[in-house]
């Protein structure tokens, strides 16, 4: 039974490495950058949701649309006036500039919100259902279930419009989406404010169980790369296993090795796996 | 033959330059941390630069460095001289491991995956505690006295030397690997895998020489760091951020793959990061890390391939300029 | 190896050239020398007028709250300092503290410390917070012979036979004994004997070594540990740990953590129904924004403290008016560290480091803002730790942290209950 309850909490915490992942993954796919500073618009996505709250009183899960809505704007506004100009520098640089980005950031929210720790009050964070004996948090199970909603979302944007589908061609071939008439620059804007406001989202969702701060995304920076890795670069479905994969074997783990070695396990996991799938979970050849 | 002129000139304007300031004084604190980040830029570009793959986990060897001998002079009074052999053979071996899983792996893979390794060793430091110290971290034993084989010593000239000669070697180490046949190869890696391959590299092996010795270089300046500054934790040592993003930055502003690159970026960002620190620090917190990550990005926005070709840029420009 | 020919040729040309073309890059380059020239320049006059005090604290990073917190409190004796007239010995030299970012880098704490040193000429230094940051500064100050004042709880800091290092609160395996002794008394006046505790504590130096000092007085005590375990710092989910508390029969639980994690536990623990009495380890569990977050939930949740603002409310209701909110532990032995080195100042005479040292180990210091320490002075041994120091145990009741234990410091009494 407890490893029934620890699988159900890996996939609750899971669901929510895989939103905040999918960002990072998208962005790499249309545009071939590891965006360092992903994280930090988690923290930023926390924050508005906070300030939601605390002002408007709307509950974070509502607030999660207005990070979304905010981060995606902010998102066009950095791709166009950074991203966009390292699109053809060498990795290095494209890497070493979102690290620049990061820190810049991280610095800015801590000038302008302060250092203190925040946290939302809300009636349903001390609450839990129980089946049995199992309990299923219920701060946990709506970060899941407006994570799912989020990859619906995505899904069918993805798939049934045709900035979706336009966004998917200049991932796969620029020049080939170009020549259908796809303005490629205006995809990479919608990838990138995409990406970093699914993010945001996912920042906003585990405020009810989440303290905000200005170096919280230093907490999830290492573990969305693994994610992500773990499914495959540019994979938005690789995400969804990797995150799921990655919220299990933490939980799972614990039941094996003390709580402290939990990321030990992860990163050796992560590593093995590596080296027999170099591409990643899901990724292809490439 | 002018080049070699040069090298041994400014080698010896370094050399003279702490004749000019107070010997336990905070200048030559700064200047010695930019000799200790410009060798381990160098040690990076070994395989970073040189290679062009780019590892986000050499903290693993640094702290590997740190901890042998640190251990060893703790449990077996093994003077840090040895200690430091025994890291870089150490931390060798842990480069030739990691090969194993890693050497199929390109870019972003290859990065993550080094990074993941870099944070197995660091949580291993922290919970081994009987033997790592655990979280509360090593103190070098304090040194009554001066001394060369305990290396240690009150004042921080003698680290200059030290760790300006560790630069100097590395920095030779790295020539002779690129002018050698390994250098060659390592850039036919660099430029194409699978022409390497056709025309017949071993690119496996040219990959696993080069990270091998990075990391082993890696390790002596982790031993050189823990005797500096006598105290060291595991995140310090085995950070993410300190030191592996670090020893990337210095190098990737210089500019990747040159000899002076590693030099010339950690001269520019260590006493840009300590004016920033100095100057806005009290002003308002944030403010100084702000600083540096706006000169960061305006660095890579201004010429992506570092200071150096910058440097270059500008003087090209400037005597085309002088002609006309 | 054409380019390398090039770069070393032209590089010094450049700068000089450059220096000429745009005149503000001469007065950066300039600047910069200054900087780095100033230890002679300033080597040469003693500030007459005013007295320098470094202040070294984390004002960026993850702990970037508690080292605003702790210059709050120094900023705030050191102006009560200025306008009652300075440093009296000293024909009324005022305090001026230079205040430095420590960031969350041992190595950059020790840098500050160097520089504040040589281009301060400060007599003193106050900091780090983290006690990572404070032993790396420590390994400075003691070479450079400047007295370190600190309230830090590792056990290394005044375990190294460091004589410049002055520990002002207790060491983290005297908190930890104490949060246990505390505990069980407690326990015991409320007609329960407290048999069987949980741990769990981040895996830092902080939460370590105050774990080892539960531990040891568990055994001491014949208390079975019934849970033991570290987590890593910043976990993303709780639920692990919590997970296993429900399977243990501990009476109390003990969690050694800042604010992220204490809420984390506390809210898990409610969702799970378990309502064991809390007993945090300072950190996050006595900050204002724990009972703002947790609200009716903060109620009746203990903590160790080194000390507490109700001990002295005279003098922490003008931090409260004069930042908003209770005057935080941090803020407190940081503002007594300054105020003890103002009356060491007033003792040696002048403003030498060696006699300030002097006068720091060779005397006990009472009055002022000695008065908010649990023994109403401050008393350092030859190891530099502060021998008057107590720690005591606070409970959270409304928006206040009250003292309940011991007895003779106790503001209230204490309430053996279920977070």
């Amino acid at each position: 039974m407890t490893f029934v309850q620890a699988v159900i909490d890996g996939l609750m915490i899971g669901g929510v490495y895989a939103v905040i992942s999918i960002g990072l993954t998208l962005v790499f796919g249309v545009m071939g950058i590891i965006n360092f500073a992903q994280a930090e618009f988690l923290m930023l996505g926390m924050f508005i949701a906070y300030f939601a709250w605390k002002f408007l009183g709307l509950d974070p899960l509502i607030g999660s649309l207005l990070s979304f809505a905010l981060i995606f704007g902010l998102g066009i506004l950095v791709q166009r006036t950074l991203i966009q100009r390292v699109l053809n520098a060498p990795p290095l640089a494209q890497i070493f500039v979102t690290v620049g980005l990061l820190i810049v950031i991280e610095n800015l929210a801590l000038i302008a919100f302060g250092s203190d720790f925040r946290s939302v009050s809300t009636a349903y964070q001390t609450t839990a259902l129980r089946l049995g004996p199992l309990f299923i948090s219920v701060p946990y199970l709506a970060a899941f279930l407006m994570s799912l909603l989020c990859g619906v979302a995505l899904w069918l944007f993805t798939n049934g419009t045709w900035y979706g589908r336009a966004m998917r061609a200049t991932a796969q071939d620029p020049m080939a989406a170009h020549l259908m008439g796809i303005n490629a620059d205006r995809m990479r804007q919608i990838a990138f404010g995409l990406g970093v406001g699914l993010t945001a989202f996912g920042g906003a969702v585990i405020l009810p169980y989440f303290t905000v701060h200005p170096t919280v995304g230093q907490q999830f920076v290492v573990l969305m790369f693994t994610v992500v890795v773990l499914g495959g670069l540019g994979s938005v479905a690789g995400a969804v296993v990797g995150g799921l994969a990655v919220g299990v074997i933490q939980s799972v783990s614990t039941l094996f090795f003390p709580i402290q070695l939990q990321n030990l396990v992860l990163f050796i996991v992560f590593i093995t796996m590596l080296a027999l799938r170099p591409n990643g979970l899901l990724g292809g050849a490439r | 033959m002018r080049w070699w002129i040069a090298g041994v000139a400014a080698v010896a304007l370094a050399a003279a330059l702490p004749l000019f300031l107070d010997p336990l004084g905070y200048a030559i604190r700064v200047l010695t941390l930019a000799l200790l980040f410009a060798a381990l830029g160098q040690a990076w570009n070994i395989v970073g630069g040189l290679a062009n793959q780019i590892s986000l986990g050499h903290a693993a060897f640094f702290g590997l460095g740190a901890y042998t001998s640190t251990l060893l002079l703790i449990h077996f009074s093994v003077s840090p001289w040895l200690g430091m052999l025994a890291g870089a053979a150490i931390a060798a071996v842990a480069a030739y491991l990691l090969s194993f899983p890693t050497m199929r792996l390109r870019g972003h893979y290859f990065a993550l995956a080094t990074l993941a390794f870099s944070e197995v060793l660091r949580i291993i430091a922290i919970s081994w505690s009987g033997v790592t110290g655990g979280p509360v971290g090593l103190s070098v034993p304090f040194a009554m006295e001066d001394s060369f084989a305990l290396l240690q010593f009150r004042s921080t000239l003698p680290y200059y030397y030290i760790i300006l000669g560790a630069l100097v070697l590395i920095s030779c180490v790295f020539l002779v690997i690129r002018h050698s046949a390994l250098g060659y190869r390592l850039r036919a890696v660099k430029e194409n895998v699978e022409a390497a391959e056709v025309i017949g590299v071993d690119t496996t092996r040219v990959k696993i020489v080069a990270a091998v010795i990075s990391a082993a270089l890696t390790a002596i300046l982790g031993t050189l760091y823990a005797q500096f500054n006598y105290f060291f934790d595991p995140d310090a040592v085995f950070g993410i951020v300190p030191v592996s993003i670090r020893a990337a930055i210095v190098t990737i502003l210089g500019g990747a793959g040159t000899v002076l690159g590693p030099i010339v970026g950690a001269f520019f960002i260590i006493p840009v990061e300590e004016l920033a620190n100095s100057y806005l620090s009290s002003q308002m917190a944030g403010l100084s890390q702000l600083a540096f990550g706006l000169v960061l990005i305006a660095v890579i926005l201004v010429q992506p391939r570092g200071i150096l070709v910058l440097i270059r840029d500008g003087v090209a420009r400037f005597r085309r300029g002088d002609g006309a | 190896m054409k380019s390398d020919r090039n770069e070393s040729k032209l590089a010094p040309a450049v700068w000089e050239r450059l220096a000429d073309l745009r005149p503000n890059r001469r007065t950066v380059l300039a600047a910069a020398a200054a900087a780095l020239a100033t230890p002679y320049i300033s080597r040469l006059a003693w500030a007459q007028d005013s007295v320098n005090v470094g202040v070294v604290v984390p004002l960026s990073g993850a702990n970037a709250q508690f080292g605003v917190n702790s210059r709050n409190g120094i900023e705030m004796v050191a102006e009560q300092i200025n306008t009652n007239g300075g440093i009296k010995a000293l024909d009324g030299a005022k305090i001026n503290l230079i205040v430095a970012d420590s960031t969350s880098t041992p190595t950059t704490a020790a840098t500050v410390g160097q520089r504040m040193i040589t281009q301060h000429n400060v007599v003193a230094i106050l900091g780090a917070y983290a006690s990572s940051l404070t032993l790396a500064l420590s390994e400075v100050t003691e070479r450079r012979r400047i007295p370190l004042m600190t309230m830090s709880f590792s056990d290394q800091i005044t375990g190294r036979g460091f004589r410049y290092v002055f520990q002002a609160i207790n060491k983290a395996s005297t908190l930890g004994a104490a949060q246990l002794e505390g505990t069980a008394q407690i326990a015991g006046g409320a007609g329960q004997e407290l048999q069987s505790i949980a741990i769990m504590y981040e895996d830092t130096a902080y939460g370590t070594s105050q774990a080892a000092g539960l531990r040891d007085t568990a055994a001491k005590l014949g208390i079975e540990v019934v849970m033991d375990e570290a987590y890593p710092l910043g976990i993303t989910d709780v639920t692990p740990l919590i997970n296993q508390l429900r399977a243990t029969d501990a009476q109390a639980v003990f969690p050694c953590s800042y604010l992220n994690d204490g809420l984390q536990i506390i809210r898990s623990m409610r969702q799970q129904n378990i309502t064991l009495p809390v007993i945090g380890g300072a950190g996050g569990y006595v900050i204002p924004d724990f009972k703002e977050a947790l609200g009716e939930f903060a109620d009746g949740v203990m903590s160790i403290a080194p000390g507490n603002y109700d001990q002295a409310p005279e003098l922490t209701d003008v931090f409260r008016e004069r930042y908003g909110y209770f005057m935080v532990h941090e803020a407190l032995e940081h503002a007594v560290c300054l105020d003890v080195l103002a009356k060491a100042l007033e003792i040696a005479g002048e403003a030498d480091p060696e006699a300030v040292r002097e006068a720091l180990s060779n005397t006990r210091f009472e009055g002022g803002w000695c008065a908010a320490m649990p023994n109403d002075a401050v008393d350092f041994d030859e190891t530099g730790l502060n021998t008057l120091a107590r720690p005591l145990m606070v409970q959270w009741r409304g928006e206040d942290l009250v003292t309940v234990w011991p007895e003779d410091l106790a503001r209230g009494e204490a309430v053996w209950t279920g977070a």
